[in-house]
């Protein structure tokens, strides 16, 4: 099997049997249910990505183990172009959902994975790396979709993970086999995670030799006996099932679809496990992976911005208010917030480096840079957008009253805008605003990779504060 | 004589590579002499490189070796639909 068109992807999904539960009920079939479809379409324009003649330069690439072509999204990074193009891949496909496309967590994962256990391997004469290649190839060669599992429910924040009262808050291993080990714990918001075919789980936080049973990073299937997966709700959600034109964004939704995934005693054999206690090992993973993912986000969320600008324009010109000074203004702010997202995501990139195992990762000063500018611009531009529109934001008439026989020609005579567009027009670009820049969609923004102050850490920690206040002291001629 | 198209990966926003391309496709299909094929065949006559900005990420040596000969867009001339299904007709003529 090779790379998969989407629709291959969604029949593949249908081979797999995770449990999922949704608003207390056990979900049949992931691919058939209103509440994962736009997930799954999201998913799925990814692997038609690869092989579209518009997107492919960007969304494949060859494989270092087998000189294939594969999805970007199982690639390991191997230079600078690579870094590059994964950014340019999100921004485009991003433009194309206006939403979250999910693979890029496990891409990241796989990619950290990869380089921190060749080092442990060299450190502890492990084979995990070796282990991993055996993974990695029959993940690129299926076209496999990995969510990347790092964030744990984390009990009380103030504690380390073998100082919890409930043992579980973070994910561990309980029992250590002669054929595998036995794992026990949940990880929290994992995106895509129903509609993946294997979890990679990782660590969430550095650790001391008293969390080594923490210290865990493995691979296991969706459907694996003992994991649960509890899908997350989200604004809106309900209109999934009940309407079209009010989700906004019908086709791809919100976010990327998180879960709670449950590991209740799940076994995972040693070939797929690759780090069992190596506690001085998680922080590098945990930095690697919240570099590459950090990295990402002034890729996909100028996509996003790409298409949140486009619609506040047309909105502002379907209400007649496009001729303003002040909403060219507004756009171009717009513009300028978006691109200096996107500024950021690309020199991470030309400034990323090889690593020993020979893969590359992008500069983690600038990639927490960039992330921490999105959970500033992100807002301000959702905030902009949300001026432009107007009140009826958040007070538009339903779908179903537009089109009720009764009061239907009401709505339709009371919302329209300008002259020559229709009240149709108007809605639709109302709701998808709605649903870009309200609620869930904006929290994705302060969150995702990390909330802001585990970049400001990184941040202190990568800035070389002594150089400047060397810099400092030469210029005004102090001695040190 | 076979045509192809191969985009740079389609993320400036600045230019509408999709509706650029389906033009150029378009202006194939009209055309007795010419034939779009894939950029995956074997006997492509001649291919268009067709990139979003100058930066032209699908410039690479092993793009244009697919092909006889090549023409590489990713200039201004991407804003001028009439002039760029010139050059193309031209190019592919030349
Ligand atoms: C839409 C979405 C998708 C996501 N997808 C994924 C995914 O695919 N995979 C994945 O692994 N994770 C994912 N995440 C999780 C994300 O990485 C976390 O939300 C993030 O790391 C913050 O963790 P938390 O949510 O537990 O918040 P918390 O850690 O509880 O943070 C809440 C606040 O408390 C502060 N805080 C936390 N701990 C301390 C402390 N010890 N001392 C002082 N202050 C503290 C934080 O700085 C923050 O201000 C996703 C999150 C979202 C919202």
């Amino acid at each position: 099997m090779g790379m998969m068109t989407g629709q291959e992807y969604r029949a593949s999904l249908r081979l797999v049997k995770p449990d999922v539960y949704f608003l207390g009920e056990k979900v049949k079939s992931v691919v058939d249910h209103p509440a994962f479809i736009p997930h799954v379409n999201a998913a799925a324009l990814t692997y038609d990505s690869a092989l579209a003649p518009e997107f492919e330069e960007l969304a494949s690439a060859t494989s270092h183990l087998t000189g294939e072509k594969i999805s970007r999204f199982t690639h390991i990074h191997h230079s600078h172009e690579d870094l590059i193009k994964k950014v340019k891949m999100l921004r485009a496909i991003g433009q194309q959902t206006g939403s979250c496309f999910q693979r890029c967590v496990g891409h990241d994962g796989l990619n950290s994975v990869y380089s921190v256990t060749y080092e442990i391997d060299k450190k502890k004469g492990t084979s995990y790396h070796e282990r991993f290649l055996k993974l990695l190839r029959e993940i690129q060669t299926r076209d496999l979709m990995v969510s990347g599992a790092m964030t744990d429910p984390k009990g009380d924040r103030a504690l380390a993970p073998s100082k919890q009262q409930d043992p579980d808050a973070y994910l561990h291993v309980v029992q250590r086999k002669a054929d595998g080990i036995v794992v026990r714990g949940a990880k929290a918001h994992i995106t895509g995670a129903v509609n993946s075919h294997g979890h990679l789980v990782m660590p969430t936080a550095s650790m001391t030799a008293d969390d080594a049973d923490y210290a865990v990073c493995f691979y296991v299937p969706v459907d694996a006996p003992g994991i649960t997966h509890i899908f997350g709700r989200q604004t809106n959600d309900t209109r999934k099932c009940d309407c079209t034109l009010d989700q906004g964004n019908e086709e791809y939704g919100i976010v990327g679809g998180e879960a709670l995934i449950v590991f209740d005693n799940v076994f995972v054999p040693w070939e797929q496990v690759f780090m069992c206690g190596e506690y001085e090992f998680a922080y590098p993973l945990v930095e690697r992976f919240a570099t590459a993912h950090r990295q990402n986000y002034g890729g996909c969320k100028t996509g996003l911005a790409d298409a949140l600008i486009g619609a506040t324009y047309l909105l502002a010109e379907a209400q007649g208010a496009q001729g303003a000074t002040h909403i060219r203004e507004k756009l171009v702010d717009m513009v300028h917030l978006a691109e200096t997202l996107y500024c950021g995501s690309i020199a991470c990139s030309c400034q990323g480096y090889a690593l020993p195992a020979g893969s590359y990762m992008a500069d983690p000063l600038l990639a927490n840079i960039t992330k921490l500018n999105v959970t500033r611009n992100a807002y301000e531009i959702a905030r902009l957008a949300q001026d432009v529109a107007g009140g009826v934001l958040a007070t538009l008439p339903s779908e179903t009253d537009w089109r009720d026989p009764r009061v239907g020609k009401y709505v339709d005579k009371y919302m329209k805008g300008a002259t020559g567009v229709p009240t149709e027009t108007r809605m639709r670009l109302i709701r998808l605003l709605e649903a870009m820049t309200c609620g869930t969609a904006l929290a994705e923004s302060m969150h995702g990779a990390g909330s802001p102050q585990a970049q400001r850490i990184m941040i202190w920690r990568q800035a070389n504060l002594e150089h400047k206040k060397r810099l400092a002291r030469k210029l005004a001629k102090i001695k040190e | 004589m076979r045509v192809a198209l191969k985009y740079c990966g389609s993320c400036n926003p600045q230019v509408d590579l999709l509706k650029i391309g389906r033009r150029l496709a378009e202006v194939i299909a009209r055309r007795s002499d010419l034939e779009l094929s894939p950029v995956s065949a074997s006997d492509i006559d001649f291919i268009v490189v067709l990139c979003g900005c100058p930066r032209a990420c699908a410039n690479r040596d092993e793009v244009k070796a697919r092909a006889k000969r090549h023409l590489l867009i990713s200039d201004e001339s991407l804003g001028d639909m009439d002039a760029l299904e010139s050059t193309l007709l031209a190019a592919a003529q030349g």
